[in-house]
Order: structure tokens, then sequence, then C-alpha cells
């Protein structure tokens, strides 16, 4: 069935491919009638991200006999591009624009505040994995800016404060008026998420 | 050649559309695009499908494209029979209801929510469309279908003169599509400016078979989204201009390469391209000739160097997008080393327009050398953020600060940035020059593919640069030394400079980092310090002024800023409880800043205005 699986440095033997054989067939199906000259490697991978959200690293040497490559190649070309994830997303993923409509509308204050709230870096997932925050590209919706998406829901545009209390909600905490302390994370944590807020 | 199949089409598409134009009873069209999708235009619309079936309205609901009043959104135009259609603006699901009340059911207008009435003439005590301040001075060419037709429907496109180019251009021999073409004087709108008839020259001389053409619709540049408006409202424009481009340079295929952050227009192209093959207009002998041409969309992942020409050819080609070095060109050996020709949306959507018109036609608007309409994104710190398309040459400021309302009220414009990261700043003392590549390149800056991002005084030109540069060294796609090593020096240089450790020999290491890049292979590394190169030349004090003494003017640079409370305010409270850091702390009734918590986010500015101020971290006593 995965005769295909190989790479084609033509000398070495295939190695086995890893991976469940459930996974390994779903996306051998997925691939089934792509073809290597026919400009077919971007819709493999949108394929094989729209049914499990990322790109699992067994598709690699599979992708890499169906286009007639290396899994080197196959690798290079995924990590090229940003939309292409490797990785299972988190249970909610905030989507924070990075244009510069957004910018000059004050969205770095935004991050700052997100990254704070919701423990988690920018492109990382929080520790306990409930949250992700990732930078994402401009789409033109600048008339939302500055603006965050959550699971393709457009939410702007945003104040900082609206961004707090929205993102205290997500949280699950009150996010309306509070009592003292309530509702801030670890102190060190968030002062040093805040050093690197430039830095990603 | 069998025209009458044509004919046929185009007199079938006529009743369809007929009934859209004309409407025996009232028609409802709602604008959904990916403008207005985002604030709710489908809820609006199946709301309204919904109740207007449950009330047993006498109407028809449609669903069309976006008029480029982004602001607006979402839209709804009510066209009651033998009545000029009246648009509504910011019709979420909740309004429809009474909408529906006092627009439809009864006999007169919502006034509330009522912008303006289709066309040039005023109705009932409404404005006409094109008498707003947004829409007046602009020429709706390539926009003539957004917002009108069904982008989902070819018959609209037919009916409104679609594919009549195609049809004369097929009667005449390629060569002299070419020259119809040339003499047009269209050239590329993706922001090289290199003419369109000449590039489909070189590939129509090329040799070797297959050719292939193919679109540029990685439209990367943030905040530009005129192509995301054509192809997502009137997708059969761009068909139609690839299929023109295919029959001149005798191409065998098409590709219209389509960003990741595009979902919709990826959606509306292939079904554009589908109803297109489905009438003959693409595929085998295209309307009886001997003409062959393929299509297909393909969808990127997400890549901004996949903009440049030869980045898109490499991501095509199943590899990473890394631009290709040229020679040789795309015409000699482009994608799988076969002859390519590549345009950006606008260049082939204009192609229709001018086979069949004529060159003639065409070239009446526009300035002196520079030919034909432009379309415009206005995005950042404007009043009336949309889509707009002008005559080359019409004044920056009418487009920014008549149409758009400049900045929002009470603040100054400051600069304005003409086409993506790339493409540098002008600052506002000369915004009066017109909107064509020669005056934008005498100042050093390159007028792109027409995103219009506007700045007012409320944004520090450092920060943006920080910004610009960051974005370079992130899409960079690490080829040239001196481009992904050059840019993230530059990022170093500028984030130093703008977190206060800034010195007066970093300015010459920019400079110099900037004349290295222009040995970069492509645009993207050549381009990178377009942006600080135009800060020196125009905001050379501001950048001095973070670097000498360490001040942001505007107060945005975070490095050089801290938050302090000045005065008591009943607001302090609520600033303690937004905090997220617990950085606004209270000692015995008085408040303070703890500035090792703060991560100056500026929420509690936000909620105790008059009590908590944003001071100069480094202010002279």
């Amino acid at each position: 069935m995965f005769s295909q699986a190989s790479h084609n440095s033509r000398v070495t033997p295939v190695d086995p491919v890893a991976g469940s054989p459930e996974l390994l067939v779903r996306i051998s199906e997925l691939i089934e009638d792509l073809s290597a000259d026919h400009v077919d490697l971007l819709k493999a991978f949108h394929r094989i991200q729209h049914e499990f959200g990322y790109l699992p690293h067994e598709a690699v040497p599979l992708l890499a006999g169906k286009f007639r490559t290396t899994p080197a190649i196959i690798f290079g070309t995924i990590d090229f591009y940003s939309e292409v994830r490797t990785a299972p997303a988190a249970e909610t993923t905030v989507e924070w624009c990075s244009g510069p409509a957004c910018l000059l509308k004050g969205s770095l204050n935004i991050r700052r505040a997100l990254e704070a709230i919701l423990e988690c870096e920018m492109n990382r997932t929080s520790s306990n994995g409930n949250f992700g925050l990732r930078l994402v590209q401009c789409d033109g919706t600048c008339h939302l800016a500055p603006l965050v998406r959550q699971d393709g829901r457009y939410i702007g545009p945003l104040t900082v404060s609206e961004s707090i209390e929205w993102a205290r909600r997500l949280k699950g905490e009150d996010g309306a008026v509070q009592t003292e302390g309530e509702g801030a994370p670890a102190e060190e944590e968030s002062s040093q998420t805040a050093q690197k807020v430039e830095s990603e | 050649m069998t025209l009458p199949t044509y004919k046929e089409m185009w007199q079938q598409a006529d009743e369809v559309w007929t009934r859209t134009a004309r409407p025996a009873r009232t028609l409802i069209k709602v604008g959904v695009a990916t403008c207005s999708r985002v604030v709710g235009a489908e809820e609006t619309l199946e709301t309204l499908r919904r109740e207007v079936q449950a009330r047993r309205l006498d109407a028809d609901v449609m669903l069309t494209g976006c008029l480029g009043l982004c602001y607006a959104e979402p839209l709804v135009e009510v066209i009651r029979p033998n009545v000029p259609g009246i648009l509504y603006q910011l019709m979420t699901a909740d309004k429809v209801a009474s909408l529906l009340e006092t627009a439809v059911a009864a006999d007169g207008n919502a006034r509330e929510h009522a912008l303006a009435v289709m066309g040039d003439k005023e109705f009932g005590g409404l404005p006409a469309l094109g008498s707003l301040e947004f829409m007046r001075g602009q020429v709706r060419r390539l926009m003539a279908n957004c917002g009108v037709t069904d982008p989902e429907s070819i018959d609209h496109y037919l009916a409104r003169g679609g594919y009549e180019g195609l049809v004369g251009a097929l009667r005449l021999k390629p060569v002299e599509v070419i020259d119809e073409v040339k003499k047009s004087g269209l050239w590329g709108r993706g922001g090289a400016a290199f003419s369109t008839g000449l590039k489909w020259e070189f590939l129509y001389n090329a040799k070797r078979k297959p050719k292939y053409l193919i679109c540029n619709a990685d439209e990367g540049d943030p905040g530009s989204f005129v192509n995301r408006n054509l192809m997502e409202s009137d997708p059969q424009l761009l068909v139609e201009g690839m299929i023109i481009g295919g029959y001149a340079t005798e191409a065998d295929k098409g590709c219209i390469y389509i960003r990741d952050e595009y979902p919709l227009p990826v959606e509306r192209m292939e079904l554009a391209v589908a109803q297109a093959r489905e009438r003959g207009l693409v595929g085998e002998g295209i309307l009886g000739s001997d003409f062959s041409f393929e299509l297909e969309v393909v969808r990127g992942a997400g890549s901004y160097v996949c903009g440049d020409e030869t980045g898109l050819l490499s991501s095509l080609e199943d590899r990473r997008g890394m631009p290709k070095i040229k020679p040789p060109f795309p015409a000699q050996a482009g994608v799988f080393a076969m002859p390519s020709n590549i345009n950006n949306v606008e260049s082939y959507t204009n192609v229709p327009l001018i086979m069949r018109h004529g060159a003639d036609w065409w070239a009446e608007m526009g300035s002196e050398k520079h030919k034909g309409t432009k379309m415009f994104s206005l995005s950042g710190q404007i009043q009336r953020v949309g889509i707009l398309e002008v005559p080359l040459g019409t004044p920056t400021s009418d487009v920014v600060m008549r149409m758009g309302g400049g900045p929002p009220k009470g603040r100054k414009l400051k600069a304005v940035q003409p086409g993506g990261p790339l493409s540098g700043v002008i600052p506002a003392s000369d915004v009066d020059i017109p909107l064509e590549p020669d005056p934008y390149r005498e100042r050093g800056v390159l007028m792109g593919s027409g995103g219009l991002v506007i700045l007012d005084d409320t944004n520090c030109i450092v920060d943006l640069c920080v910004y610009f540069e960051w974005f370079a060294e992130d899409e960079s796609c690490g080829r040239c030394t001196t481009c992904f090593a050059g840019t993230r020096r530059m990022l170093e240089i500028l984030r130093r400079i703008s977190s206060g450790r800034g010195r007066l020999a970093d300015l010459e290491l920019i400079k110099l980092l900037g004349s290295i890049a222009q040995n970069a292979n492509c645009f993207h590394g050549q381009g990178a310090p377009t942006a600080v190169m135009s800060m020196f030349r125009f905001f050379e004090g501001e950048l001095l002024e973070h670097v000498e003494r360490k001040r942001c003017p505007a107060k945005v640079c975070r490095g050089l800023v801290r938050y302090e409370v000045l005065h008591h305010s009943d607001r302090l409270p609520a600033a303690e409880a937004i905090c997220p850091t617990n950085a606004v702390v209270r000692d015995n009734g008085t408040y303070r800043i703890d500035q090792l918590k703060c991560i100056k986010c500026d929420a509690c500015r936000e909620q105790a205005p008059y009590a908590i101020a944003v001071v100069d971290e480094f202010a002279p006593a």
C-alpha cells in the first residue's frame, strides 16, 4: 500500500514509514489523485491540514513518495509556509493580526495584554494547552482594526480594555469590574513575557 | 468560428440580468465579501431570506459583491419596482426586521440606516451614491460590476458586456491583441510598472511549449486588499482577462495563484472558472475557435515572497517559494523551465476592458504619461476605510483627505505609505503629489500595488519602521545574506533605538545596511530598507529625537515611555481592575504604578485618562 512512500535517493532503501496504519491510510487516500508535475503539493498540504487540523509529520515520507522527491525537500517546503502547521492547534486559538492598520491603531498594546492574560507567548500554546496565540497576516479587513480572531470569528475594533475583558471572559474569569488581585497571571511570568513581546 | 453561440449565451444571460436590473417585484441585494462577511453579512443574508419567506413578502433576496465602502458594511440594497435602489448601511442581522417593516412591507424608506440612492440622481431626499464624498471623483471601470452583479453568476457578467472583449480578441490575430494592449499603455499594476503588452510579446516570441500564463493574486502587502475585492466581487473579469492573455501569447495553461489568507476569493474564482468551462469559455476550442486554454486556481500557503514573480514560480514547482535568480527571465524559462508570464490581477482585469471598448477609450482616463484607472485601498488612521478606483494622476490628497475623510477628528495627517511594507512613506507635506509612479519615485518611494496606509500624529515613524523591518526579516526567504542577515541587523538597530539605547553611530550603520541591501537578488531584499530610508529623508528630526534625546514625540516606543499616576480620579479603581499584571497598586489610598510589573499596554490610561498619563522615560526632571 505504501509502495510510493519512498524518497528518491535511488540507492538507499526506504525507511519503514512510521505512524499508525489508519493515519497513513487516510493520508494516502487524501493525496491519491495528486501528481508530481501538476502544482499539487500545496493542494496536498491543504487537504491534509483540513482533515487533521495540522500536517502530521507522518505525512512527510508519503508526500515525498508521491511527489518524487526527498523528505528533506518536503520538510523544507512545509517549513517555508507560515500557514502550514506541524502541530495540532490549541483548544482555543486566538489569532492576532499583525498588519499595519492594526499596528497604527494600537495592536501591540492588545498583544501585550493578551500575552499576559492568556499566559502564552505569540505563536505558542499556553502551558496548560488551553490557549494558543497565533500571529496572522493582514487580510484586508482593516475597517475592524485593531482586531483579533477567535476560531475564524472576527472581533474588532477593540480597545485594550475591551480586549482584556474579552480575554478574561474567554479564560473563564469575570470580565466585569474586578476586586483586588483577581484575574491576573503570575507576576514574574507576565513581566518576562513583556520583555519578549517585541523579540518574537 | 461559431460566434452565434456567444450571441445565444448573451441573450439567455440578458434575460436573467433584466430580472435583476429591472425587477418586477422588490429585490433585496446583500453584499457578501470578505470585508462584509466579518461584520456579519452572511447572517444578514440568511435572516433576510428566512424573514422574507416567513412574512410572505413579495420580494427576492440576492447575493452581490462589495461596493468598496468597507466602513459602511454590511450594505443592503433594496430595489422596488420602478424606483432606484436604496442603499442601507451597517445592516446587521438584528436590524433586518425593522428594515423589512419600513423599507419593504410599508411604502417608505428606512431613513435611519439609509446611506444613499444608487446612481447619480438624488431621490426622496437621499443623496445619490455618486455624490457621496467617498464616491465623488471615482471612475469605476474595473469595479463596474462590484456590488452590482451576483459574483456567483456568469450570466450577470455576460449580460453586462462580459466576454465581449474575448469575442473581439478572437477575431484578431494574437499579435494584433498584443498591439492593442501596447497601444493602450497598460503597465503592470503589481508595483514594477512594466508594460504589460511588452511582457506578453516576450512570451509570444518564446518558442518552446507548453507556455504558462500566471496570475499573481498573492496580494501579500499588508494593508492592501484591492485584488481581493476584484476576485470576490467580479471573478469573471479576471477569467476573461486571463483567456485573452492566453490567446494573445499563445499560452496553453493558465494559473491563478491566490494567497492562503483569502478563502472567499479562492472559492469564488474556482466557481467562476468552473462556470466559464461549462459555457465553453475555458478548455478546448474556446467559442468555437481552434484556441484552447486551461485555467486553474492554486491556493498558496502563507508566504509573502511568493508574491515576487519568481518566488511564485518556485512555489508552483512544489518547492520552497524562493525567488529565482534572473536571468533567465520567466518568458524564457519560468515555471518548470517553460516560458511563462506573470501579471497582477489588476493588469489582467484591465485587458477585457481594452478589448471591449478599444485602447483609445481606455487611455482617455489617467494622466499624460500614465493611462487608465487604478484601484486603491485605504486603511490605517482614516475615517472611511474602503476600496476605490480613480484615474491615475489623481492627487493623493484628494483620495486620502477628501474621499477617505482623512485621519480621525482632531488629529493631523503625518504620512502616507503608498503600497506595501517595501514601498516607503511620504510625509504629509507631500500629500498633494499625483498618484502615479513618477512623483513617488522622485521621493525614493515606490507606488506599489495600491494599499494606502495612513499615519496620523499619534503614530511614531520609528515604531512603523520597526514593524516594516520585522516584516521584511520575517518573510525573507533566506537566500541572500544581504537580505536575511541585513534585515535582521537593521531590525536589531531599530529596536535598540526604539528602546532608548540608540547611538549616533547607528545612523551610519543603517545607511550602510540600506545600500548593501541593494545587492540582494530579488526586490524583497532590495526594497526592505525603503521605509527606513524615507524615514531618514523626511523624518530625520523625529529619528534624532529618539537617538539623541531618548524621547519618542508620539509616545509610542515602549522603551522611551512609562505610565504614571499624575492626578487623583474616581476612575482609578477601574484602572486597577483592568490591569492585566496588577501593576496599578494602591498604597494607603493613593495609587501608583509598579514599573517592574507594568507591561505598558495602555489599558489603565484608557480607563482613567485624566489620572494616568504616558510620560517620557528619560525626561529631564
